[in-house]
């Protein structure tokens, strides 16, 4: 299986590189970010740590793609470079038609606050403001006060979370699904180009988790809004449109929406191949 | 180190001493180390002083003025240890906070809340006696160089050995303080629970509010005894100078009633302060950083306040008796007296700056500690769009915030304390041409160049306060702190 999927992944490349010349955009091949040949490491020498070993891939617009692998597979780390958070070690991101490899820190974070929305797994909330306050931080932080649209639609978003009579509770006073639903409408308040979701269910419970879960795939079916969720439960990524497998530093796998179970035993077999 | 042996570290956790190095123990040295030279210098002085009278012919063996030096010199050393008790107590409370999950996960194995507090107080004594030897060798070697410069400077200085005995008092006393300030801030020990060290527990942003009703009736009526003391000293004062013995009382009663009572009073004024800043988003986490933890803030600001209020209240007692002095006198002052009230007033006005030096390294302490235990909201800031200029502006507001707060009620306090002490001595003075009508009600003279020292030195903390977490806090990458466990 894993030779299957890395032959898949260097037609695909063969396909890319091949208008490589042409300077085509990201968003000409409707995806909202991509990154080509990433590599990752850590340490140097005997010590080093390969995290992602020449990765290509593109996350399309308007989809909610989960990127699957086992504990250290990378995934985080592939997550952490596509957004801007961490620099590569070789190789190029993209979000949008901006290329971020290669930004200063001050583009990169401006980036951030305009472009990306992030849901961690926990601690998504600063604990000193409250649910209001944590929703419109990201406007804040750009030092400008939502516009009338965009009051409408943090509005809708806020009656969609069933928030309403929690806005200003500070995240001590909310349960663990009602923080993350405060941390969703945040990532989703200034309609990012994509928004990055880390384990976003890894502290709820099954049933606050599956909220959670709806709740994106509701963003990205009704609104169009492009998610990439990085997750190692089968569960959560079947709600996703296209599911990624990463191993060992490479995508080993991209298949289209999939139940759970199709997920598990997946996971299953490259556990057993490994 | 009896109580370290109790619990003891295991050999995987480092060396004995490790602890040593964690961030916070290192300035409890300095703030013990600093009151304990502080008390040794003032106990060397007063010991010199006292010989120097003696063999004075003209004071001679009158011994009240040797008296007087030594109360005054105790009250000194009292306070600087005051104020390092309340900053270490502080310290080691915030220490504990980081702690919680080695604590918890302590508790979890087996070890009891008592031993674990045990451990820490006896880190406490540890670090007392630590700053204690340095304090004493700090002051011995100032006392040393200031004996060398008498010598050359006075005519006829005594002979004057350094060995007294008596430096051990703030020595010892040091020690102990610290011993009890880290019992008393650690009290937090208590309350971990072993659940704590299985995670998935949120951070509470607000510490529970300990609410000691008892402390806070009792500081409410030190405070309203010592004001209506403080307004009896001032009318008594209109017909005899012993007002200001009443004063005196009222401002004891008063100030203690405020140092107990910091929780009560000092937050709404660092709310206020904090809407000063106004509505931008840098301002708005500051001002939120500052009262995340109102009675931390408010102990870590109080510490200033004291020294502040104090300062000011020797410079605006000593310029308003003076000039009150020379309206009296008929516009001129006595040069020569002129000259002892204000050697007199900067000498006080160093004694007391003293501990507002030692608040100031409390301050800058747990500024530090409080943004290392808050470097994952750093990195969730940093990763939805705080720039690393923002980061920086916004420690420098928080350090501002309290500085700001901290000054400015020691100002508006000492001008009060200080004009009291004038009114309440001297609002009896007959006054010319007639010499019939007395002084009355003055005007509180408020001399600038301490003022302009006090802004100054508020402003250099400032800055000092903001730039060890700056440095921390710019340094860390967004995903290394979103990784932090």
């Amino acid at each position: 299986m894993y030779e299957d999927a890395s032959r898949g992944r260097c037609r695909a490349e063969g396909r890319r590189n091949s208008v490589e010349g042409m300077e085509i955009t990201t968003s000409d091949l409707g995806l909202a970010a991509r990154v080509q040949n990433l590599t990752k490491s850590y340490g140097a020498g005997e010590n080093a740590v390969t995290a992602l070993d020449g990765v290509s891939v593109g996350i399309r617009k308007g989809q909610f793609t989960a990127i699957m692998g086992p504990s250290g597979s990378g995934k985080s780390t592939l997550m952490h470079i596509m957004a801007g958070l961490d620099a590569p070690t070789g190789g190029r991101a993209w979000i949008g038609d901006t290329e971020i490899t290669g930004l200063g820190d001050l583009d990169l974070t401006i980036l951030r606050r305009r472009r990306v929305g992030f849901i961690f797994q926990a601690f998504n909330l600063v604990p000193t403001l409250d649910a209001l306050g944590n929703i419109l931080l990201p406007f804040e932080l750009d030092g400008r006060r939502p516009t009338a649209l965009e009051r409408a639609r943090i509005d809708a978003l806020v009656e969609r979370l069933g928030l309403g009579a929690r806005l200003g509770h500070r995240p001590h006073e909310l349960s663990g699904g009602q923080q993350q639903r405060v941390a969703i409408a945040r990532a989703l308040a200034t309609a990012p180009e994509l928004v990055f979701a880390d384990e976003p269910t890894g502290n709820l419970d099954s049933r606050s988790g599956r909220e959670v879960l709806e709740l994106l795939s509701f963003a990205s079916r009704d609104q169009g809004q492009s998610i990439a969720m990085v997750t190692h439960d089968a569960i959560a990524a079947s709600h996703a449109d296209r599911v990624l497998f990463l191993g060992d530093g490479r995508i080993v796998a991209d298949h289209p929406r999939q139940s759970a179970e199709q997920i598990a035993a997946y996971m299953l077999a490259a556990e057993v191949a490994a | 180190m009896t109580a370290v042996a109790v619990v003891p570290e295991s050999t995987a956790t480092g060396p004995r001493l490790g602890w040593l190095r964690e961030r916070g123990m290192g300035a409890s040295i300095l703030v013990a180390g600093l009151s304990a030279a502080f008390g040794v210098v003032l106990v060397e002085a007063t010991v010199y002083i006292g010989d120097m009278l003696q063999a004075d012919p003209y004071i001679g063996d009158s011994g009240t003025l040797a008296v007087v030096v030594a109360i005054l010199s105790v009250l000194l050393i009292g306070m600087a240890m005051y104020v390092a008790a309340i900053v270490t107590a502080n310290t080691f409370s915030t220490i504990i906070a980081g702690r919680t999950r080695r604590i918890a996960l302590k508790r979890l194995i087996g070890a009891s809340a008592r031993s674990q507090r045990t451990e820490v107080a006896g880190q406490g004594l540890v670090v007392g006696a630590i700053g204690a030897i340095i304090g004493v060798v700090a002051g011995l070697v100032i006392t040393a160089a200031g004996v060398w410069a008498a010598d050359h400077l006075i005519a006829g200085a005594p002979e004057f050995s350094l060995a007294q005995p008596t430096i051990l008092l703030p020595a010892l006393g040091v020690a102990l303080t610290t011993w009890a300030a880290a019992w008393v801030g650690s009290r937090r020990v208590l309350t971990v629970t072993p659940l704590q060290a299985l995670g998935g527990s949120v951070d509470r942003t607000h510490e529970d509010a300990a609410a000691r009703p008892t402390r806070h009736v009792g500081a409410l009526l030190l405070g309203i005894l010592g004001v209506a003391l403080l307004v009896f000293g001032v009318l008594v004062g209109l017909t005899t100078p012993l007002g200001v013995v009443i004063a005196f009382v009222g401002g004891l009663l008063s100030f203690t009633g405020l140092s107990l009572g910091a929780v009560l009073v000092m937050p709404p004024l660092l709310r206020l302060v904090g809407r000063a800043f106004g509505r931008s988003a840098t301002a708005r986490l500051a001002a939120e950083n500052a009262l995340r933890y109102p009675e931390r803030s408010s102990r870590m600001a109080i510490g200033v306040v004291m020294g502040v209020t104090l300062v000011t209240m020797f410079a605006v007692a000593l310029e308003s008796i003076k000039a009150l002095l020379a309206q009296a006198a008929g516009g001129q002052l006595d040069p020569q007296f002129s000259i002892i009230m204000d050697a007199f007033a900067a000498v006080m006005m160093v004694l007391v700056g003293i501990s507002a030096v030692i608040a100031g390294v409390g301050l800058v302490n747990l500024l530090t500690i409080g943004v290392v235990q808050r470097k994952r909201e750093l990195g969730l800031l940093r990763a939805i769009g705080l720039s690393n200029g923002q980061v920086r502006r916004m420690i420098l507001l928080e350090a501002l915030h309290i500085t700001i707060t901290a000054t400015a009620t020691g100002l508006v306090l000492g001008i009060a304390y200080g004009w009291i002490a004038a009114q309440s001595l001297l609002g009896s003075v007959r006054m010319p041409p007639s010499f019939e009508q007395t002084a009355g009600l003055i005007v509180p003279a408020v001399p600038w160049i301490p003022v302009a020292i006090i802004v100054v030195a508020t402003a250099v903390l400032t800055l000092v306060a903001a730039a060890a977490p700056t440095r921390l806090a710019t340094r860390v990458a967004p995903v290394e702190a979103l990784a932090v466990e």
